[in-house]
């Protein structure tokens, strides 16, 4: 076993994560000004170009930014594994990450060629230089958990949606829209959702809700065999898309049943949780799980109606379960971090975690993040809705933004001090 | 015999039950967590010396690694002791809402911890130390805490 690879002590630096997470709000903030710049009629078709980028603030700005920068942190600690130059890696990735979606951003809003070119090229290399890192530490791997089994199915998928992605943002920056660009669009959204975030959130749930929330234990078969079905069903229904596209329901169908089951078995298991605590993560959890419910029967039913909602079925999803988890995650992780470091260099007078963050405010932010997903499904029928939504989810990221600030202001403002103890013999 | 590394897992499992029903006893009255506390302390210390007056010696013996994981175990484990220090005394001074906030800390801290341990430390020195382990989880077993 080589010794000097030990992880243990190879967590990365605070600003790696920190800078991820702490940018996230701000590309949510920028989706939300993207609507109001937009109109309802345009964004009810999912192929216009508003729709794409509002999208992608999103999807890139927010869920890649907290999946790519948490894994980072949790490698280390749940996989022991470690990514090789982690500083500079997650450096140099997250301002080609950052650099290359207000490229995307404005390239198409503004139809330039030149920024279009220049975002699948930042986009293309930033991505690959994660995920690949980030594959290669799982390689090192030797004991394989649940956890992990999903992590690493969730980046194979995540490295073959950022290809088709470069693909598709190359297609636009040369006006040459292929007879295929909208399968392979479609195939990108889906894996994007169910396969990178999905088996990602599934992976992780298998470990932090027992340990956090001191919740009952997954069942055996959920932690071998469902991330491998989910996968199976994905590629399955990949090529029932291309080939046999009457048949694809049924490839829906078994993907559908495993989240829909999932979603329900996190409510159930929050139901017998041991802790009495409720914070505004576990309103997060919960709302995720309807959400994802709702989500994942509507996108069935949308089959039966020319998927004239597969718009509500993104909100569903991607809105109401995949943002709820990820602001419910930073919530717990930017907190611990600080604490964790600020301990770790001997400052013991600090506060809790707990304490770091207003829980007022915290809540305060759920409930108007809420009341605009809630919005944003609603705009589908009654157009007038869309831009109060919007207006409501840019104040629940800025509120966002200003909750996850609080605990790194105490880490900046604690560091000018000296510490309580000198951690200096344990080092 | 158990191996090392099912032994000290299962003490970490035992240690989670009673932080758990330690914390559900608070959430009624603080008086009635105060003996749960003291007992998850108790235990945890116990646990802890486990480690760190037989287990991680054996295996800093065999390895020559004084520096390595054991060290940054022995670290955790000092934050520990004193986040469970301010725990006690926040039932003696009656703060249900520092408690929470103490035993989150703890809470999350402590699983991380036990996760690096059970996932890379035990398996390690299963791994150097399995020609031993009977004897090491006798020694364990039989500890008188100091």
């Amino acid at each position: 076993m080589e010794l000097t690879g030990l992880s243990i002590d190879q967590a990365p630096p605070i600003a790696a994560p920190l800078r991820f997470f702490l940018t996230a709000p701000l590309f949510g903030v920028l989706a939300g000004v993207l609507i109001l710049m937009s109109d309802a009629s345009v964004l009810i078709s999912r192929y216009s170009i508003d729709s794409i980028i509002v999208t992608h603030a999103i999807t890139i700005g927010f869920f890649a930014f907290i999946m790519l920068g948490s894994l980072t942190q949790m490698l280390p600690v749940l996989a022991s594994a470690k990514i090789v130059r982690v500083k500079g890696v997650t450096l140099v990735s997250y301002i080609l990450l950052s650099v290359g979606l207000l490229c995307m951003i404005l390239g198409l809003k503004f139809d330039i060629k030149l920024f279009i070119t220049l975002a699948y090229l930042m986009l293309g290399s930033g991505f690959l230089i994660l995920i690949l890192s980030i594959l290669y530490a799982i390689k090192g791997v030797s004991h394989f958990t649940a956890t992990i089994r999903g992590m690493l199915a969730s980046m194979i998928f995540a490295l073959m949606i950022v290809l088709i992605g470069t693909v598709l943002l190359y297609e636009y920056s040369n006006n040459s829209i292929s007879e295929y660009h909208y399968i392979l669009a479609n195939i990108h959204s889906a894996w994007a959702i169910f396969g990178f975030s999905g088996l990602l959130i599934i992976g992780v749930a298998f470990q932090v809700l027992p340990m956090f929330y001191v919740a009952p234990k997954f069942k055996q078969f959920c932690k071998r065999r469902v991330v491998f079905l989910i996968s199976i069903g994905l590629v399955i229904w990949l090529f029932l898309n291309i080939y046999a596209e009457e048949y694809a329901l049924y490839a829906k169908l078994w993907i559908v049943t495993f989240f829909w089951a999932f979603a329900t078995t996190v409510w159930l298991k929050f139901n017998r949780r041991k802790r009495p605590i409720s914070d505004v993560t576990v309103l997060y959890w919960r709302a995720a799980s309807i959400f994802l419910t709702l989500g994942s029967f509507l996108w069935i039913f949308d089959e039966f109606f020319k998927h004239e909602y597969i718009v509500m079925v993104a909100i569903l999803i991607g809105g109401g379960f995949i943002l709820s988890i990820m602001i419910g995650m930073i919530y717990k992780i930017v907190p611990f971090l600080v604490w964790f470091h600020l301990n770790a260099m001997g400052y013991m007078s600090i506060p809790t975690i707990n304490e770091m963050i207003d829980k007022d405010l915290a809540k305060i932010q759920f409930v108007i993040m809420m009341l605009s997903l809630v919005g944003f499904v609603f705009a589908f029928y009654m157009p007038k809705i869309l831009m109060p939504s919007a207006v409501y989810f840019i104040i629940s990221m800025l509120l966002l933004e200003y909750n996850i600030l609080a605990p790194v202001f105490i880490y900046k403002n604690t560091k000018k001090r000296e510490p309580d103890f000198d951690m200096s013999a344990f080092s | 015999m158990s191996t090392i590394k099912e032994y000290l897992t299962n003490d970490h499992r035992k240690c989670d039950e009673i932080f758990a029903k330690m914390e559900e006893g608070a959430n009624n009255s603080l008086e009635s967590a105060k003996e749960l506390a003291e007992e998850f302390v108790a235990d945890m210390e116990r646990h802890f010396q486990m480690e760190e007056r037989v287990m991680f010696l054996e295996f800093e013996t065999k390895t020559g690694m004084t520096q390595g994981p054991t060290a940054m175990m022995r670290q955790e484990h000092t934050q520990m002791r004193a986040l469970m220090q301010q725990l006690l005394e926040a039932i003696d001074a009656g703060n249900k809402e520092k408690f929470f906030g103490l035993s989150e800390t703890l809470m999350i801290l402590l699983q991380q911890h036990n996760m690096k341990e059970e996932q890379m430390l035990y398996t390690m020195a299963q791994q150097h130390l399995s020609a031993e382990s009977d004897r090491i989880v006798e020694m364990m077993d039989s500890l008188i805490v100091e």
